[in-house]
């Protein structure tokens, strides 16, 4: 807690809209004491600023400075009170309907949509038009129209953390509904109740100048609100008198800038992919000018000592540490290593995808003699796909939702040359029956298809320019074992039929060993270990290889029977179970 | 995708009978003798039987309070909002009818320039992530957002209308124009409508502009991104088919729910300017305790946001192949 609040001073914006708002917080507290009595006729109506006023004064003669001020006083404390009161009524609504759930959810999420629909204005004004007149009326009104909002939020929240662990191992030890909800919910929502505070205290104090500028507020008080409605009854316009309002919708908007500023402040610390990374600028890398090598015989892709640095808060953090390895054409390739090691980040520096915070700090890719790092604009997009491209290991989200798969597989052909939809939909087939799918699903939707069924989508879509390396950075981790197993087998058919390279990234060493010729182990960005799958098998060198290895026991037991280029057997031995599932006994589905 | 637009529609139906039960309500909470209230200031002005047909319009009758609340129902579905005070003698209903023409083009227009530009500003500003847009532009509409619309329609009409003359003062068009649907007549409207529909345009831009680059700084984290450009896609089609896109959907959502709010900031627009639509009929109804015309401006102004809403429902059902067809 004093944690967050030392980086919440920290925060620019934070410290920018705190100050600012302590700053209408003590004019509102003493303010009044320094200035002449605001409903005072002190000089003269419509006087422009002058050394007496330094304000001017209003349409009938008052001063405007102590009207401004004054009205501080009463605009903060009804804002601020309303800011409460609708938090407590929204928190309150919405945690009961999320946390109990069913019926009283039911009940209590329709009638907060039905208020939530139903505008504000009108309703404020209406009921304002029937309760006698006061600030209690104000504040009364304002909740009704706005606790809506609010109790949608905190329904959200706390659905989300009724499903979350701590939450349901407190049920069921049979703690009573008061005490999880004030001692596992509220306090996880302590956040989320600031800034739902500040942003009700902006909805307060905004409509509450609204209603007050119509008239419905007390006029014989003194607040921002009545003030600008006597400027626009003492006709401050027709007069030229912009002395009168110009202070008063200053105060309001500055009020209302502080207020947005720390709730943003507070979302950006909540949610940090919102914030503006500034990271430490990198070293200036040793990359070498665009050139050609004639390609080494025999060599399709060859990666020179490259080195990767992301930028960090810190300063740059080396991720890649003089990797170099060569691929030949037609190759399986496996990278493997645990997250964090820089296999996935050599995948992305491979089609120029690095992250912006990221740089190739050294060393060089050459493809087929073209150096890849020094590629940009229009010629990396074309080097993209059409010589190199990627599974994802993601294919369930990385397919655009709003598209059907014949416009993704149209715009991928488009942009590597003209070529009219009719086309592009005939090969998108043609592709979609080369993987095993029917081809008629060129007119479907990613969402009406499964994980596996995306998969293949991601591979079809991979083959559309027959490049001559195909990625495949995790594909099949986020898939059971039957459908990685048809899958693998798959992608070997095709390998062998069209001859393109595989580069094939997991962290799953046994299925590496399965599959690939060569294979690469990368421990903390440093290439430890490059051997083909036989040798890694029977003569692992490095301990973190033989560490790899031993963390598959069944591997060492010898009930895998693989040898090194049987990857299109039918027996493929994919079928066992990753390193997640390898420690319960008996694995095997 | 029949039943989710069925389910919307039975929930709007059910939004709709709640505000007209509320419109019912809020006059009996009044303390003391609410109807005596509502209709002192037409005694006098009216017979005795009309008076009682305006009081029936409300359902204030002697009858017990259901009997009452049918009575009122009776009246809403042949259309009756009961007599204004304020323009009497016409109905309400009249009264509303061409305030609600105004306000719709007005509000309507404004709203939509303005979710349209801010949206794609804000698309701009995530795209160039921490550029100009971004760390300049974003600021500077979130403080022109800071202040009350109606605040921001006085200082425009005080610099460009009293000051420098460039616009007209107040009302939709000049007196001396007749209505028709003449080029000048249409030329004159839009010359009226500028500095309101500007005012409302720059108080609300910044919102949308914010919502649309958060959602898109998201978006553009996705994988569907990584995976547009690792196929070589031109930038531009990456940034609007593949990621605008994506993130206009929670946008309209967003949209949706804040026809409301926004409505209710160009009401008060509209008073600043005299502009005669449903806000500036609501202050007159409040000025003079118009009190029919006040209820009947509420229910009028409530099912048009909720049939603004159904639109945008509609119109996130046709964006959204994933409820297009789950639904």
């Amino acid at each position: 807690m004093r944690d967050s609040l030392r980086s919440l001073l920290r925060h620019r914006k934070a410290a920018v809209g705190g100050s600012l708002l302590l700053f209408f917080l003590l004019l509102a507290l003493v303010g009044p004491w320094f200035v002449m009595d605001p409903t005072d006729l002190v000089g003269r109506p419509h006087q422009p600023p002058s050394s007496a006023h330094w304000f001017g004064t209003t349409g009938q003669g008052q001063d405007v400075l102590a009207q401004t001020v004054v009205g501080a006083r009463e605009t903060l404390a009804v804002g601020f009170a309303v800011g409460a009161l609708v938090t407590l009524v929204g928190a309150l609504v919405g945690v009961t309907a999320g946390y109990l759930g069913r019926r009283v959810d039911d009940v209590l999420s329709l009638t907060t949509n039905v208020f939530l629909v139903i505008p504000g204005m009108p309703l404020a004004i209406v009921l304002g038009a029937y309760l006698p007149s006061g600030p209690l009326r104000m504040v009364a009104v304002l909740t009704v129209a706005g606790w809506a909002w609010n109790a949608r939020v905190f329904r959200a929240e706390s659905l989300a953390l009724r499903g979350r662990d701590f939450v349901s191992a407190a049920v069921v030890t049979g703690e009573s509904h008061a005490r999880i909800v004030s001692r596992e919910l509220l306090p996880n929502m302590a956040s989320l109740l600031g800034s739902s505070f500040i942003g009700n205290t902006l909805y307060a104090v905004g409509a509450q100048v609204g209603l007050e500028f119509l008239g419905l507020g007390d006029v014989s008080a003194v607040t921002w609100g009545t003030n600008l409605y006597w400027a626009g009854n003492d006709a401050a316009l027709l007069t030229r008198s912009w002395w009168i309002f110009v202070p008063t919708g200053m105060c309001i908007a500055l009020v209302g800038f502080a207020l947005t500023l720390v709730s943003s402040a507070i979302d950006e610390m909540t949610n940090p992919a919102l914030r503006v990374h500034k990271p430490a600028p990198l070293p200036k890398g040793t990359i070498l000018p665009v050139h050609v090598d004639r390609p080494a015989p025999g060599v399709l892709l060859s990666v020179q000592d490259l080195s990767i640095d992301y930028a960090t808060e810190k300063g740059a953090s080396r991720v890649v540490d003089t990797v170099s390895f060569d691929l030949a054409p037609g190759e399986v390739f496996g990278l493997a290593g645990e997250s964090g090691s820089g296999k996935s980040t050599i995948g992305s520096a491979l089609l120029g995808l690095l992250p912006s915070s990221a740089r190739v700090t050294q060393g060089r890719i050459l493809f087929n003699g073209m150096d890849v790092t020094a590629l940009e604009g229009a010629g990396l997009r074309a080097f993209r796909w059409r010589q190199v491209s990627m599974v994802f290991q993601s294919a369930m989200s990385a397919l655009n939702p709003v598209l059907t798969l014949g416009e993704q597989f149209h715009d991928t052909l488009a942009a590597h040359g003209r070529v009219s939809r009719t086309t592009s939909y005939a090969r998108a087939r043609e592709l979609l029956g080369m993987v095993g799918l029917s081809p008629d699903l060129v007119t479907a939707w990613p969402h009406q298809l499964s994980g596996g069924m995306r998969q293949r989508v991601g591979i079809a879509l991979a083959l559309a320019l027959e490049p001559r390396l195909v990625i495949m950075d995790e594909p099949t981790t986020a898939l059971d074992v039957v459908v990685q197993k048809e899958l693998l087998q798959r992608m070997v058919e095709l390998k062998q039929r069209l001859g393109f390279a595989i580069l094939f990234i997991t962290h799953d060493l046994p299925l590496l060993l399965a599959l690939s010729d060569r294979v690469g182990i990368l421990q903390g960005g440093k290439l430890v270990e490059l051997n083909t799958s036989e040798g890694l098998r029977t003569n692992a060198r490095h301990p973190y290889t033989q560490l790899l290895l031993s963390s598959f026991p069944h591997l060492i037991a010898g009930d895998v029977s693989v040898t090194s280029h049987a990857p299109a057997t039918p027996e493929l031995s994919v079928s066992r179970p990753s390193t997640r599932v390898a420690a319960i006994p008996g694995g095997h589905r | 995708m029949g039943r989710y637009i069925l389910r919307r529609m039975g929930f709007y139906l059910i939004a709709a009978w709640a505000s007209l039960t509320l419109n019912f309500v809020i006059p009996r909470l009044a303390p003391g003798d609410p109807a005596a209230a509502m209709f002192a200031r037409f005694e006098g002005k009216v017979a005795p039987e009309a008076m009682g047909a305006l009081k029936a319009a409300f359902g204030f009758t002697d009858a017990p309070l259901y009997a009452q609340y049918f009575t009122y129902l009776k009246h809403l579905v042949q259309g009756d909002l009961g007599m204004s005070y304020a323009y009497f003698p016409s109905q309400v209903t009249e009264v509303i009818g061409t305030g609600l023409m105004w306000t719709v083009a007005l509000a309507g227009v404004a709203v939509l320039i303005s979710f349209a530009l801010g949206s794609f500003l804000g698309v701009l500003a995530a795209w160039n992530r921490g550029g100009w847009l971004d760390s300049g532009l974003s600021p500077a509409l979130a403080f022109l957002g800071a202040f009350p619309y109606f605040w921001l329609a006085m200082l425009a009409l005080y610099l460009f209308g009293f000051v420098l003359g460039w616009f007209p003062l107040r009302h939709a068009y000049g007196h001396d124009m007749e209505p028709g649907m003449t080029f000048a007549f249409a030329a004159d409207v839009a010359r009226h409508a500028v500095l309101p529909a500007t005012s409302i345009v720059v108080a609300t831009l910044g919102g949308w502009m914010l919502g649309m680059r958060n959602t898109m700084v998201a978006t553009l984290g996705t994988d569907s991104i990584r995976l547009a450009h690792a196929r070589g896609l031109p930038p531009r089609q990456v940034m609007l088919r593949y990621a605008a896109r994506n993130a206009l959907l929670p946008n309209v959502t967003s949209f949706g729910m804040a026809v409301g709010f926004v409505l209710s900031g160009s009401l008060l627009t509209e008073i600043v300017f005299s502009y005669p639509g449903t806000g500036y009929l609501l202050i007159l109804a409040v000025r003079n305790q118009d009190y029919p015309l006040m209820q009947g401006l509420f229910l009028v102004i409530t099912l048009a946001v909720l049939a603004a809403n159904f639109a945008v429902d509609l119109i996130c059902l046709w964006l959204d192949p994933r409820t297009r067809s789950n639904a």
